[in-house]
């Protein structure tokens, strides 16, 4: 009878879900969303398959010396070892079974046996494992040989085992702690007891095997995978291996019949880890109300686009300046913001960083630093110079205190007695400052990591400082324009943002994230295009007439003027637009 | 009854003393609404609404759920923007004055809005800033003090209880000492301790001439607090008026009977026992 219920909410729910999924996809943004979305996954991941949809032989995928072919599976047994391994040293905390904050509230005061309810669990997360042993299938169509089915259950088969392995051993965790044995020791006690296998080992191979590094200084790469293969197949570490090769071994079946006979060995290890999990008399209860409910916080603010507050402050951060009662509201909202990225986004911080740039930067431009030719100043430029570049197009999508972090709290904004565009101007100030901050840092250590001469040509240095100079002046401006883009998106598109406390999931999500992306990438070029050509335009002109240096530092005041104004019409916009922003509409959508 | 009950109450309060109707009647209205409605779609969740609070008086908006209590509210707080009608807040049109009118009122939801990552003291001078509160640290350490929470100032919300959450949102709301007040539901959660502060401070700011609308569910309370009654049910105002008046108007007893009677009687709804 209880299963029978708990059978009805399973498939109510799911059913109920894919329903207004469907549904949904009535509103245009879905449908597009569904159909990128649904494009995306096609090329990415089933076209492939659909080539090649017929069963297929074997393959070997890596072109591996004769004889070696086990080494993939031994491979994939040492990682399963490893994870099973993590998973008794790691975890800290009493054993806890996930549940949602209904599922609490219904079934653990419910007349439902404890073996009921780990029963309903581990069914609950028999969903989760075939959807993620498909979509690895499908990732790793290309990993290994056998057949799409025989692999997709070889990934079911080890998901399986993996899934119940965690559980008995946080069952069994939980009983140690009980029995006064502290984290920290058993910990040590585990650690101890793989160092000593592994010692053992080692001074197995000192005596049985050659010395590592003459093997490949004598007999190549060939000989190595050989040494490997040796050290696999003899000695103590295949019966070490033995469970896990045995775990793994259904997905590396070359044929339906292999596969049959590698399936009989883990089945059973899966009906052993059953009997484990299912005789552990270990009280979960009270740890699973505290993860449900830790869940449900993560959940609800990280679905509301709110990813800041998925982890909460645990100490107040120092205020980035003192904020005075008088003076422009706006700075209120940069404040509060400065506040909310941490503890980092300080002046001394700062400071500090420019101090640490500039002294390392002088030790490593002394002649001894530079015996090599420079290279390590050429290696720091081409890192700066990746990180200047992806801090353009990454970092406003990575720094999200503004709109994106207040939507939710949209309410308590739209109260304040200031108009749209302050509130707006106050809400992209952080990001940008910040942004603009790490830039500023960046220019200064390729300045004084750029080197003098670059082959046959002279650098001077006024050409380095012009050209720092003028980064320093356009970027905060890129910034700025860059930053107003998706907090735009916020404001025209807020259902695609924030989405709400059951806000969407699925590929159609991700479709609309897409969408958002290009368009967003799209509308950042278009907005560059007047800075740019202006730039260009003065640059060009500069050089022409024999003074680039002069060019290029109007070209980048001019196109920071443009940027500017471009910012300040965005601001003024998007105010009239928070301003007519209905909350009550979003939260109906 | 109510009315010797009210004394009690304002007994217990010490300093308190009821709303001065008869003064306030006199004062042009701090909160003018007419023709309120708001759309959500097909659906009236407000319909053409109007009343107006003066001065000192203390207006308890009741109905069943759904009645547009908190839309209404939240469309008087500018949080929401009326689909029609015209609301004043001090003579400043809302729509067209909107910072002058924020500027004079303050809304208090059911559950208080914080910034996570502000301490108790931030939060302060954070509202400061905004509604440019000179010398805001002198009326915020004595607000902090009345609402017994001056010893958490360097504390995150995380590490309050809901009751102080909601304590530093009153501390908030009231440091520009607001003309105009919105509490909506403002005692859930709140200790037996907290209720009795509460109303001792709702009806402090009634005296000090702040006009103040009430969303509740526990009339009682409202009976304890207001001065007037507003109810509303699908969206549409069933009355408005002097408790005593509402009293009269919706009871058979001579003399007028409960709020509970009337607001029954008012919305044709029928109390469970019946």
């Amino acid at each position: 009878m209880i299963a029978g219920a708990l059978f009805y909410y399973q498939f109510h729910s799911w059913r109920n879900r894919l329903l207004a999924r469907i549904r949904r996809l009535r509103q245009p943004k879905y449908l597009a969303g569904a159909i990128v979305g649904g494009l995306y996954f096609y090329f990415y991941l089933f076209r492939g398959f659909a080539r090649g949809s017929h069963p297929t032989p074997a393959q070997t995928p890596l072109a591996l010396p004769p004889g070696m072919n086990d080494l993939p599976q031994t491979l994939a047994a040492l990682v399963f070892m490893f994870m099973l391994l993590m998973a008794w040293i790691l975890p800290h905390a009493r054993a806890a079974l996930a549940f949602s904050e209904a599922e609490i509230a219904f079934l653990f005061p419910a007349p439902i046996s404890r073996k009921t309810l780990i029963h309903f669990k581990l069914l609950k997360s028999q969903m989760a494992i075939l959807f993620s042993a498909l979509l690895m299938t499908l990732i790793g169509r290309g990993w290994g040989g056998g057949h799409f089915l025989t692999r997709a259950l070889g990934w079911w088969a080890a998901f399986a085992v993996l899934n119940l392995h965690l559980l008995g051993s946080s069952f069994a965790l939980t009983m140690l702690m009980d029995r006064g044995i502290s984290t920290w020791r058993r910990r040590a006690l585990i650690l101890g007891a793989v160092l000593a296998v592994a010692a053992g080992i080692f001074i197995w191979m000192r005596h049985s095997l050659p010395p590592f590094p003459a093997v490949l200084d004598q007999r190549g790469v060939a000989w190595f995978f050989q040494y490997v293969g040796r050290v696999f197949e003899s000695g103590p570490l295949p019966y070490l291996l033995l469970p896990f090769r045995l775990v793994v071994a259904p997905y590396f079946a070359a044929s339906y019949t292999q596969f049959l006979i590698a399936l009989a060995p883990v089945l059973g290890i899966i009906w052993l880890h059953y009997l484990w999990v299912m005789h552990s008399n270990v009280a979960f209860e009270e740890a699973s109300v505290e993860l449900s409910r830790k869940l449900a916080e993560r959940m609800t603010a990280a679905r509301a686009g709110h990813f800041q507050s998925v982890r909460r402050p645990k100490k107040a951060a120092r205020p980035p300046f003192v904020l005075r009662p008088a003076g422009h509201p706006a700075v209120a909202v940069f404040w509060k913001n400065l506040i909310s990225a941490g503890q980092y986004v300080t002046a001394r911080v700062w400071l500090m960083l420019v101090w640490v740039a500039v002294v390392s930067g002088v030790l490593l431009q002394s002649p001894w630093a530079r015996g090599g030719g420079g290279g390590f100043g050429m290696v720091v430029i081409f890192f700066v110079g990746m990180l200047l570049i992806m801090s353009l197009f990454s970092g406003p999508q990575m720094l999200r205190n503004d709109l994106r972090q207040d939507l939710p709290a949209a309410d308590v904004l739209k109260m304040f007695p200031m108009p749209g565009w302050q509130i707006v101007l106050g809400e992209v100030l952080a990001p940008a400052a910040m942004l603009a901050g790490v830039q500023w840092l960046l220019i200064v250590f390729g300045t004084i990591f750029f080197p003098d001469r670059l082959e046959r040509h002279a650098i001077p240095l006024a050409l380095r400082l012009s050209v720092a100079l003028s980064a320093a002046v356009v970027l905060p401006f890129i910034d700025l324009v860059a930053l107003l883009i998706p907090n735009a998106s916020v404001l025209f598109f807020p259902a695609w943002f924030q989405l709400g406390k059951d806000g969407p999931r699925g590929f159609e999500t991700m479709g609309q994230q897409l969408i958002l992306m290009f368009g967003q990438l799209l509308v950042l070029l278009l907005g560059l295009l007047p800075a740019g050509g202006v730039f260009a335009l003065l640059f060009f002109g500069g050089s022409f007439v024999h003074w680039p240096l002069l060019g290029l530092m109007l070209g980048a005041c001019a196109a920071a003027m443009i940027l500017a104004v471009e910012a300040g019409i965005g601001i003024k916009l998007l105010g009239g637009v928070f301003e007519r922003f209905d909350v009550s509409g979003e939260v109906l959508t | 009854m109510a009315c010797s009950r009210r004394r009690r109450c304002y007994r217990a309060g010490m300093d308190i003393a009821p709303p001065r109707i008869t003064e306030a009647a006199a004062a042009p209205p701090q909160i003018n609404v007419a023709g309120l409605t708001k759309l959500y779609g097909d659906f009236t969740a407000v319909n053409d609404l109007s009343f107006s609070v003066r001065p000192g008086e203390v207006i308890g908006l009741v109905g069943p759920n759904g009645a547009g209590k908190t839309t209404t509210l939240r469309c008087l707080a500018g949080i929401i923007p009326p689909t029609r009608g015209a609301i004043q807040i001090c003579g400043f049109d809302l729509a067209r004055q909107p910072i002058e009118a924020k500027r004079r009122l303050a809304f208090f939801s059911d559950e208080p809005r914080l910034f996570d990552y502000l301490t108790v003291s931030q939060h302060l001078t954070f509202t400061a800033r905004i509604y440019g509160v000179a010398g805001y640290e002198e009326t915020g350490r004595r607000l902090l003090e009345e609402l017994e929470i001056a010893d958490k100032a360097d504390k995150l919300p995380m590490e309050l209880s809901r009751g102080m959450k909601q304590k530093l949102a009153i501390a908030c709301g009231l440091l520009h000492a607001p003309s105009v007040i919105f509490f909506d539901e403002p005692l859930t959660g709140l200790d037996p301790i907290g209720i009795r502060r509460m109303k001792d401070s709702i009806l402090k700011r009634a005296r000090d001439g702040a006009a103040i609308l009430i969303s509740s569910h526990l009339l009682h309370l409202l009976e304890e607090v207001c001065s007037h009654v507003l109810i509303l049910k699908d969206g549409r105002k069933i009355i408005d008026g002097s408790l005593a008046e509402v009293r009269e108007r919706f009871s058979e007893q001579a003399g007028g009977g409960n709020l509970e009677d009337a607001f029954f009687r008012a919305t044709g709804e029928t109390k469970g026992e019946e």
